[in-house]
């Protein structure tokens, strides 16, 4: 289960250098900045640093990232429990209780309560992608390209069928991002949809593109709003109750636990992810409570199930895209993009031959969930002001931070406009609620898909009963339409279980 | 089409989206095709694009759908309301895309500081000296930030 030669590499590659450590801080300051403006996903906050990781080694680069991410992660529970505005859509479920407790005066140890529920929830994710990543390597490894093709359709198809209110504008979104991924020269040699543009032959750049359409979309389409917060009164912080809410959280390990494991498990499926798993994990928790009908006026242990769901969550999301390459979400479609900006191709290959970096990711993970304790304890006290932000100056210059880096990945104009292109296509389809997570993925697995099915082409000569000889692909196939199913069921459970959580809540 | 109590609404600014989509993916599919006809050229392609509009022909009729009639006063001021916020959106994204062409002629520092202020103004700020301050601090942050980060020169006019 657990390659100690490896581990024992990744120690050494953490301790031989500081760099490593450096970008810790200051990526969970970022995340936990970003998280707490609500309408600034963590995604967005990953696609706006991800051109300055271009800059260092790999793994600094990729500790960063996951900073940002653990730091949003909880980052977005602050506006939640203070304003009712969840900050990320995986804190949905942490406004049901933690509201409540805000306006009972119970904010510091609210506060308190679901930090010590991320920190936890985020540690034990990583304790199980620990002991699971060498085994399920072991069996992707043997995947060819017909069965890489089936993962990245089965990746697009739950994108795209899951993200958004309508399934068909999903799948729309997924095959257009995949088109557009495919822009350029193909494998094969053949120059399509370039419009005679020279830097679209290597198709189109996508970080800025991923950018214009995860950032700069959400910020045009925050402009009518003046301020994210309006009301001020009563939000006083106590370094002392938030400590009492830490200790608070500790006393309940059951429901910790249920929620990581609800948080990895969920976390793990593409396209399903944190925002489902904080209110399964709510919901679960509701019902096994004694005193369940308390959940939604104020119930400590609502905000824990949340939120040791939704930080579990990233445990899970990072194992598959470590393990197949296959993105999540948007978030570990950043850090998959930043592996191929660092010339590295995620999946099987890449956990096989450097397992010691990918456990050095997990350390370093341990490291970046014990740091967010104490710099979310600062952070959660300087909140308050963090939150009222006005979006008049945030506007133009979160967009003047993006066009920079769009510009520093090539030194070109090509990125800046690319980020101002798929800006305004972001915005349309953010309006007319298409998921633009879809097509991001789309973008980004539109060359492998393309890759993968020449191959198998290739190999098979066109013969349809090359299938039989792959019997992994026929059984992923299965698994997708399985997994599609279940998915749609869990979609539909979703719908019921907020539907039922906001008419109580109401009632209440 | 129209009865007493709803009315037949087109979203126009939906089916332009659509239509943009179905002009990009037949325009690249049409180029696909005049490159090669292979079968390592279509593949992926071909299947996707048509595809693409079997799934653009299914979310057309969500473009048309039956809205209840409101009074004519709130209409109308919900129209006004949604139009201006609407041309706010429109002008800050042409502000970016001029600030985005014009990066490399007019300088980094120039291009920054006017864009800066102008979409300050546009976000909703009045206080024009507040405004020429924010910007030009935010400007020498960035420009000297970024000249530290990255190793590409950017074109600049005054700083």
């Amino acid at each position: 289960m657990l390659d100690f030669s490896a581990v024992g590499d990744a120690l050494t590659l953490l301790s031989s250098s500081y760099i490593a450590w450096i970008y810790l801080i200051p990526g969970l300051l970022i995340g936990l900045f970003f998280g707490a403006m609500p309408g600034i996903s963590i995604t967005m906050a990953m696609a706006i640093f991800l051109p300055l990781t271009l800059y260092m080694d790999f793994l600094p680069a990729i500790i960063f990232l996951t900073s940002i991410y653990t730091g949003a992660g909880f980052g977005g529970s602050v506006p939640a429990v203070l304003m009712n505005i969840p900050g990320t859509s995986s804190a949905v479920a942490t406004t049901f209780d933690g509201y409540p407790m805000a306006r009972q005066g119970r904010h510091n140890q609210a506060l308190g309560v679901a930090l010590a529920a991320s920190v936890i929830g985020t540690l034990s994710s990583y304790i199980l992608l620990l002991f699971l990543i060498a085994p399920v390597s072991a069996v992707v490894l043997k995947m060819g390209p017909l069965e890489m093709f089936a993962i990245a359709v089965w990746g697009m198809l739950l994108l795209g069928s899951l993200a958004g209110n309508s399934v068909w504008r999903g799948l729309l979104a997924g095959v257009f991002g995949v088109l557009l991924g495919t822009i350029g020269m193909n494998t094969a040699g053949y120059v399509r949809g370039t419009m005679g543009v020279p830097w679209l032959l290597d198709g189109i750049p996508t970080i800025p593109a991923m950018m214009g359409l995860l950032a700069a979309s959400q910020l045009l389409n925050l402009i009518n709003t003046h301020y994210l917060i309006e009301d001020e009164a009563d939000r006083k912080i106590s370094f002392a109750r938030i400590l009492d809410g830490v200790k608070l959280a500790f006393t309940y390990p059951t429901i910790i636990f249920r929620g990581a494991t609800i948080g990895v498990i969920v976390g793990a499926i593409p396209g399903v992810g944190s925002s489902i798993s904080n209110l399964i994990s709510y919901s679960e928790t509701k019902r096994n409570a004694p005193d369940g009908d308390t959940f939604g006026q104020g119930n400590p242990k609502g905000v824990i199930a949340a939120e040791a769901a939704n930080s579990s969550s990233e445990g899970g999301a990072m194992a598959t895209m470590l393990a197949l390459g296959i993105p999540g979400g948007g978030a570990t479609a950043i850090l998959l993009a930043a592996f191929a900006m660092h010339n590295i191709v995620g999946g099987p290959s890449f956990i096989a031959n450097n397992k010691d970096v990918v456990y050095a990711i997990i350390f370093s993970n341990f490291a970046q969930a014990i740091l967010l304790l104490f710099v979310g304890l600062g952070f959660v006290y300087l909140a308050s002001a963090v939150v009222r932000v006005p979006l008049r100056f945030l506007i133009p210059s979160v967009l003047v931070v993006s066009t920079f880096g769009s510009y520093a990945i090539e030194g070109a104009l090509s990125g800046p406009i690319t980020l101002v292109v798929f800006a305004v296509i972001g915005w349309a389809m953010v309006r007319y609620q298409y998921p633009v997570a879809a097509v991001v993925v789309g973008l980004l697995l539109g060359s492998l898909l393309e890759q993968n099915l020449i191959r198998t082409w290739q190999i098979s000569r066109g013969d349809l009963g090359y299938l039989v000889e792959r019997p992994g692909a026929v059984l992923i196939f299965a698994l997708m339409f399985l997994s599609i199913g279940l998915t749609a069921f869990s979609r539909w459970r979703r719908r019921r279980l907020l539907s039922a959580l906001t008419t109580e809540e109401i009632g209440s | 089409m129209k009865d007493r109590k709803t009315r037949r609404a087109v979203d126009w600014g939906h089916l332009a989206l659509l239509l943009l989509i179905c002009g990009v993916v037949t325009a690249y599919l049409l180029d696909a095709r005049a490159t090669s006809l292979k079968v390592n050229n279509l593949l992926l392609v071909e299947p996707a694009a048509i595809l693409a509009l079997i799934l653009a022909a299914a979310v057309l009729p969500q473009c048309f759908r039956r809205k209840p009639e409101e009074a004519g006063g709130e209409a109308e001021a919900a129209a006004q309301e949604s139009w201006r916020q609407l041309g706010k959106v429109a002008a800050l994204a042409a502000a970016f895309g001029a600030f985005a062409l014009s990066l490399e002629t007019v300088g980094f520092d120039v291009a920054t500081f006017v864009f800066t202020a102008f979409g300050i103004y546009i976000c909703g700020e009045r206080k024009l000296w507040l405004i020429a301050l924010f910007s030009a601090v935010f400007t020498v942050g960035i420009v000297y930030g970024y000249q530290l980060l990255v190793p590409y020169p950017f074109p600049l006019r005054v700083l």
